[in-house]
């Protein structure tokens, strides 16, 4: 009668040395596993983070239709996948409003794995009718681990006794490690170099010391939901129900987003048969969408000087923050869009945020104010729009 | 201009193929069967229809007494009628003609609303709202009493309303039938007294049973339209939201247009077309509720009946007891029946069945009716195939049918109309719909 | 004239009277409220029936008390506490359950466990609800504009309420029509497939009513739940603590703080009459009390034809109010125990005696408790709706020992032969037989028990036919029809006589809506003059 643990649970919880879990798809995870998440952060950038990401809802969608059923949902052209590609791609409501984002595998010609954020099994069903297509739920069937740096490929490597080097960005492969069925795909929620491992509930464990065992010489680092943040902020990665509100559970028109408000314009396929908002994101690409998603950097000299107004240091927000703060034009009182998550770099040294502007401010190098409370006081540091992602090494796709 | 093909040679495949024909449009009328079904059209016939068509030669057939249920006898002349009752209730025949006075105004009402697209409460168009002006003064010129009654009744179950006018079971289980008629509800049911009144449109004060006509056979024989039958089923094909077509099943004949008129069931007509459509379309499509639990059944006659109509309906209690069995899947044991004297046997209408056992349903018609087993025969009903493509219930009339928001004839694919029963106003009420569709249709050019 | 000089008379003492009393000793006129029982409260009472077993003898939850009238009273001061009851627990047939529990999580892993697709329409549907219960929740707190009158107050309310249905959407607003005119069971089928979960869920909207799950007209108190939901900060739902009866004593502290005096066992004979006017009221003493305004919070039957004489009113009106139904459909069984009862789908004492369990276990078999009702017996195998108010509660019964409030549907008032002695406790060991199917042993726990028949209400409460809404909640008995078309503004025809009772929009349950509303009918129209006129 409480919340629900994942397959590899037994060998996260005695890792957990601040108790610090929270609740994710009504699994709970460590949000880190140190007192602090500092090291676990600079292990995706450094070395190789470990998450479990379990949680993820997942389904199998296998048929003669079930590439049409997907092509129905969601913005890209499934039709035009590769066996063995892996597409991040949004869905969206008639009206063309974001309900959700996730990845579909393309396992063959017949059998497609999507992974989602929210539930979206009666959605697939709804979409289904006078399709020869069945959705099977398998998210607890199917436990995952997400290995995330710079070390990720080399591990991996030891690992299956295999060569990675041909396994391309968002590309997957079947593979073994010890002798467990994986599935690995060239993914994740880091913008690094880094892999996801899809395998059985029921071989989480061996699988999860297989790892823990063959990386500890190349550091691997089980993380917690605190480093991810930061570091999905820096690959300038969206979160649901935090940098955008699915169309699903928005209460008010304003609450919703389109792709291409969301910066995902590139996902919404030009040419490809009906699907769901087809018509509505057309018309919306032809006349320009009102909203755009961007980076913001907080310019230091401007937030230096706000805390030196009141004698004090800097102070940084060292975990990312998901709350809605006021960006408002240069020098005005006019609110021109909101930050939804922001947070410090400790890689680039920069204080960074995703946030939503009117289309004609947020153009790179716009400058803008964003608000910060500095001693119980509401006060407005100087920013300009950054292009996304803020990092994005070579390694990500070489 | 656009040549159109209508699907279903029924009585509103063929009213709207006739009057977009009359517009000078090409019409083709494709009928799935190879015969022509000599059976007479039961429900209203709009007295415009004739009119606007010029229909020679129709008959509507009104049976006098309309319905008999021994002892009683129900006649067109209402004071025939209170006579007739005050021998099993001198209060219900005293009441009688007051009665029939208040369904007819309210009839009335609806009759105004069925021969025109419903209204569209959402709308911000300068005329529709004109129309829905006009149309509430007219409710309102009928004066208080009407507009209480109206709001009161609809909702209300028709045991209610003939409990509060009438003691005689005999002759509220009489009336209580045209309250379920084709309906998954019992007497005790909400809005049954809205589905007694849908069926009162059009008739006489006094008479509560539709009048049988032969309107599809007189429309059949007007020419103007090329009918096609025996085509099998057809297949509408639609692509890039545009209607491309009809497919001919199994010779496998495409039939090209871009202008497609279904009389079918909605459901089965969007089905054809569901790679068009929204998914939260095609769920409302897929909630429309069309559960039939009427088997219809044919006696053979060695003598004629006595009767032109006969009702077994005893008492509101028996036909809510006869809903109780389909509640819970089965057949009713005591069913209510009604018998038609046509030539030389009888048309039944047996209710509530579910989908049971055929000889049994033959058995109880049988001891019902006083004839031998082996005259009768039962055609079963079939899963979903309703007479009316729907129920008739409040939260499937007017703007919410066939589906909520789409009532006037048209679907979200371009060039595909619904003209069909599952349309407003329905059955019963013989060739509104088609003529509804075809004047939307010509407006959309 | 025996008494004092009041400004107005508020006849009932049950939360809408003392609501209404409330309001009006808050604009300054001097009220007194007449109870005809030695206590306030009406059905909404606690009483010790069995020594240190206390019951809400009645209405056992709060069921969506106004905000403003929380706000406006300050009932917490005055010892308002609603409790939450925290989960609903349905045991079925074949020993499993499904369960409803406060978080959100949880509630979703048990319905996937019955079905997957269902824990996501949950959500959907929850949000559905959510917009429906917003569109509705106006029309709580307003008068209900006559739409048969040209007068312009009502052209304009009506305009404004168009505006405000076409405001809401398409699709919500066909949601709408649905929800107000379908079964709760065909609504339920439009989103989920679980029977068990559209059982339970259908359940609640049949209290009260003489309707069945597959009757239409029963789907819109799907939303009662979800009005709660939206009162979520004042807790408009949940379990007053002290019972219900804490709700009127709170009502009645607060009336009398404003200045309104409250008599018990005073009952009123007959309201007076004359020069076409109210003049006051007459006791069952014979003693006679003058005011210029007198409210009835009690049903319209009595309120019309037992307080007035027929010949004081219109004809219509009369037979409006005779046709009005009742039909009480309900009963109520209170149980003292010895220790809680373990059931059998959940064994053992747990956190799921601090909420509901729902005896619902399928939707036939819902249907099948109505089908007996309709044919004037009482359900052989009722719905209950089961709460153990001691566990939330521990002021309610001796310590280490419960209280067990069990309601009853069907029991219908009108019971082939009528009810007397025997055929009540017939109904009790039928409800207890029931229960002990899916807890054994209750009955060896029971150390007393009280089963309350429709026909018990009514005599205790003064509710005819011992509905417990003063009138069914149907749709042709709602809104401006509701008690009467053209009686629906809490005036009636009797210049300074007006409604506040459930009889009246919007009616049902511990809403007090009514009672404000009607009050505030006696104020708008300058009723009785105020304290410098007096």
């Amino acid at each position: 009668m409480s919340l629900r643990t994942t397959p590899f649970h037994p060998r996260t919880a005695p890792l957990s040395e601040g108790h610090a879990w929270r609740r994710w798809a009504g699994y709970v995870v460590a949000s880190a596993y140190d007192l602090s998440h500092e090291r676990e952060y600079h292990a995706i950038r450094n070395a190789a983070a470990l998450f479990d990401v379990s949680p993820l809802y997942k389904y199998m969608v296998t048929g003669v239709d079930a590439g049409r059923l997907l092509d129905r949902v969601v913005t890209r052209d499934i039709a035009k996948a590769k066996i063995g590609q892996v597409l991040y791609t949004p869905w969206c409501d008639a009206e063309g409003k974001q309900i959700d984002d996730g990845t579909i595998s393309v396992l063959d010609e017949r059998t497609y794995r999507m992974t989602s954020a929210d539930p979206n099994l009666r959605w697939l069903h709804l979409n289904a009718a006078a399709l020869d297509v069945a959705i099977e739920d398998v998210s607890e069937r199917t436990a995952a681990l997400s290995l995330q740096g710079p070390n990720a490929r080399a591990i991996l490597e030891t690992a299956a006794e295999r060569d990675l080097r041909g396994l391309k960005y968002f590309r997957l492969t079947a593979a073994a490690i010890r002798g467990i069925p994986v599935t690995l795909s060239r993914t994740g929620y880091t913008g690094d170099l880094g892999y996801e491992i899809w395998v059985d509930a029921g071989s989480a464990l061996p699988l999860w010391d297989a790892l823990i065992a063959t990386g500890a010489a190349y550091g691997i680092t089980p993380a917690g939901i605190l480093a991810l943040d930061v570091a999905r902020i820096e690959a300038g990665l969206l979160l649901i129900e935090v940098d955008y509100v699915s169309s699903r559970h928005a209460l008010i028109e304003s609450q919703k987003s389109s792709p291409l408000e969301l910066g995902l314009g590139w996902t919404v396929a030009a040419d490809k048969a009906r699907y769901n908002g087809q018509a509505a994101l057309h018309a919306e690409r032809a006349r320009g969408p009102a909203w755009q998603f961007v980076g913001l950097s907080v310019n230091w000299d401007s937030l230096e000087q706000l805390y030196a107004d009141v004698g004090l240091p800097p102070r940084l927000p060292t975990t990312a923050w998901r709350t809605s703060v006021p960006v408002y034009a240069e020098g005005t009182r006019r609110q021109i869009g909101y930050a939804t998550s922001g947070g410090w770099s400790p890689l680039l040294k920069q204080y960074m945020a995703l946030a939503h502007l009117e289309s004609p401010f947020a153009s790179p190098g716009t400058r803008v104010a964003m608000e910060i409370t500095v001693e119980h006081h509401r006060r407005q540091a100087a920013a300009h729009v950054s292009a996304l992602p803020f990092f994005n090494p070579e390694r990500k796709r070489a | 201009m656009t040549a159109a093909l209508v699907i279903g040679a029924s009585v509103n495949g063929l009213v709207a193929a006739h009057y977009l024909a009359r517009r000078g449009r090409p019409v083709t009328v494709l009928e799935p069967r190879a015969d022509s079904d000599p059976t007479l059209e039961t429900g209203w016939v709009p007295p415009v229809l004739a009119r606007e068509l010029g229909l020679r030669h129709l008959e509507i057939a009104l049976p006098d007494p309309w319905l008999t249920a021994p002892p009683l006898a129900l006649f067109r002349d209402i004071a025939t009628s209170a006579e007739a009752i005050r021998r099993i209730s001198p209060a219900d025949a005293a009441r009688w003609p007051d009665f029939c006075a208040r369904m007819h105004r309210l009839a009335g009402v609806l009759e105004r609303l069925y021969l025109r697209p419903p209204p569209d409460l959402e709308t911000r168009a300068l005329g529709e709202l004109f129309g829905l002006a006009a149309l509430g003064l007219h409710v309102r010129r009928l004066g208080k009493q009407a507009l209480i009654d109206l709001a009161r009744i609809l909702p209300m179950s028709i045991a209610d309303l003939l409990d509060d006018w009438f003691e005689s079971d005999l002759l509220k289980g009489a009336l209580g039938a045209l309250g379920v008629w084709h309906l998954k509800q019992g007497p005790r049911g909400g809005g049954t007294a809205f589905n007694f009144l849908h069926h009162h449109v059009g008739s006489a004060p006094g008479v509560f049973r539709p009048a049988r006509s032969n309107l599809r056979q007189v429309l059949e024989a007007t020419p103007g339209v090329t009918l096609r039958r025996g085509v099998g089923r057809c297949r509408i094909l639609a692509e890039g939201g545009q209607t491309r077509g009809v497919l001919l099943e199994p010779s496998g004949e495409t039939v090209a247009a871009s202008l497609v008129v279904s009389s079918a069931d909605p459901r089965a007509t969007l089905r054809d077309v569901a790679g068009e459509l929204d998914p939260e379309f095609l769920r409302a499509a897929g909630n429309i509720k069309a559960r039939n639990v009427v088997a219809r059944g044919t006696v053979r006659l060695d003598r004629p009946a006595g009767y032109a109509a006969l009702c077994h309906a005893p008492s509101l209690d028996y036909l809510e007891k006869a809903y109780d069995a389909v509640k819970y899947g089965r057949d009713s044991d005591a069913p209510y029946v009604e018998a038609y004297r046509a030539n030389g046997h009888l048309d039944v209408h047996i209710q509530y069945v579910a989908a049971g056992d055929p000889a049994a349903v033959q058995r109880r018609v049988a001891e019902i009716l006083a004839v031998a087993p082996s005259q009768v025969g039962v055609d079963m009903p079939a899963d979903g195939e309703h007479l009316y493509h729907g129920e008739f219930t409040l939260d499937q009339i007017l703007f919410m049918r066939p589906v909520p928001g789409w009532s006037r004839y048209r679907t979200p694919v371009r060039g595909l109309y619904l003209c069909g029963p599952g349309t407003h106003p329905g059955g019963g009420i013989a060739g509104a719909a088609g003529r509804n569709a075809a004047r939307e249709i010509l407006k959309d050019g | 004239m025996a008494s004092g000089h009041y400004d107005a008379i508020v006849i009932g003492g049950g939360h809408n009277g003392l609501i209404a009393a409330a309001y009006l000793a808050r604009a300054g006129k001097r009220v007194v409220v007449l109870e005809r029982r030695p206590r306030v409260g009406g059905a909404a009472v606690t009483e010790e029936i069995f020594p240190g077993f206390k019951f809400s003898m009645f209405s056992y939850v709060v069921s969506l008390l106004r905000p403003e009238i929380i706000r406006d009273l300050s009932l917490p001061r005055h010892g308002l506490h609603i409790l939450p009851l925290e989960s609903t627990v349905t045991p079925m047939e074949n020993g499993d359950y499904l369960a409803g529990w406060g978080d959100h999580d949880e509630t979703r892993r048990e319905l996937y466990r019955h079905s997957p697709r269902d824990a996501d329409a949950y959500d959907e549907y929850g949000r559905l609800m959510h917009f429906m219960a917003q569109a509705v929740k106006p029309i709580l707190s307003m008068v209900p504009p006559d739409p048969t009158s040209f007068a312009l107050g009502d052209l304009r309310a009506l305009l404004g309420l168009g505006r405000h249905f076409r405001g809401l959407g398409s699709e919500r607003l066909h949601a709408l029509v649905k929800l107000m005119t379908m079964s709760s069971a065909d609504f339920l089928d439009e989103w989920f497939e679980t029977d068990v979960l559209k059982a339970t869920k259908a359940a609640s909207g049949i209290i009260g009513t003489f309707l069945g799950p597959r009757s239409p007209g029963t789907a819109y108190v799907l939303l009662h739940h979800y009005m709660g939901e939206l009162d979520g900060v004042f807790r408009a739902w949940g379990f007053a603590k002290g019972g219900t009866g804490a709700v009127s004593e709170a009502i009645a502290s607060a009336a009398r703080e404003l200045g309104a005096e409250i008599r018990c066992e005073a009952s009123v004979a007959r309201v007076l009459v004359r020069g076409g006017r109210v003049r006051g009221v007459v006791l069952d003493t014979g003693d006679e009390l003058a005011a210029p305004v007198v409210l009835s919070s009690l049903d319209p039957r009595r309120t019309f034809l037992e307080l007035l004489e027929p010949a004081q009113l219109p004809a219509d009106l009369v037979a409006d109010i005779r046709r009005f139904k009742f039909r009480g459909s309900s009963g109520k069984v209170n149980l003292a125990l010895d220790a809680l009862p373990s059931f059998t789908c959940m064994p053992g004492i747990g956190r799921q005696h601090r909420g509901a369990f729902s005896i619902s276990p399928s939707l036939d078999y819902v249907e099948r408790a109505y089908d007996d009702a309709k044919y004037g017996e009482f359900s052989r195998r009722p719905y209950m709706d089961i709460v153990f108010p001691s566990v939330i509660d521990p002021g309610m019964a001796p310590p280490g020992k419960h209280v067990m409030s069990i309601f009853v549907q069907y029991a219908p008032y009108h019971l082939n032969g009528g009810w007397n002695d025997a055929r009540r406790e017939a109904f009790g060991d039928a409800v207890i037989d029931t229960v002990e199917t899916f807890a054994p042993g209750l009955k060896q726990r029971i150390l007393h028990r009280q089963v309350l028949t429709p026909a018990d209400i009514e005599r205790i409460t003064g509710l005819s036919e011992g509905n417990i809404f003063a009138g069914e909640l149907a749709l042709h008995q709602l809104f401006f029809l509701r008690p009467a078309p053209g009686w629906a503004k809490f005036t009636t025809p009797v210049p300074g006589y007006y409604q506040c009772g459930s009889g009246t929009h919007p009616g049902g349950g511990i809403m007090g809506a009514s009672g404000r509303l009607g009050a505030l009918a006696v104020l708008k129209n300058g009723g009785g003059g105020g304290r410098e006129a007096g």
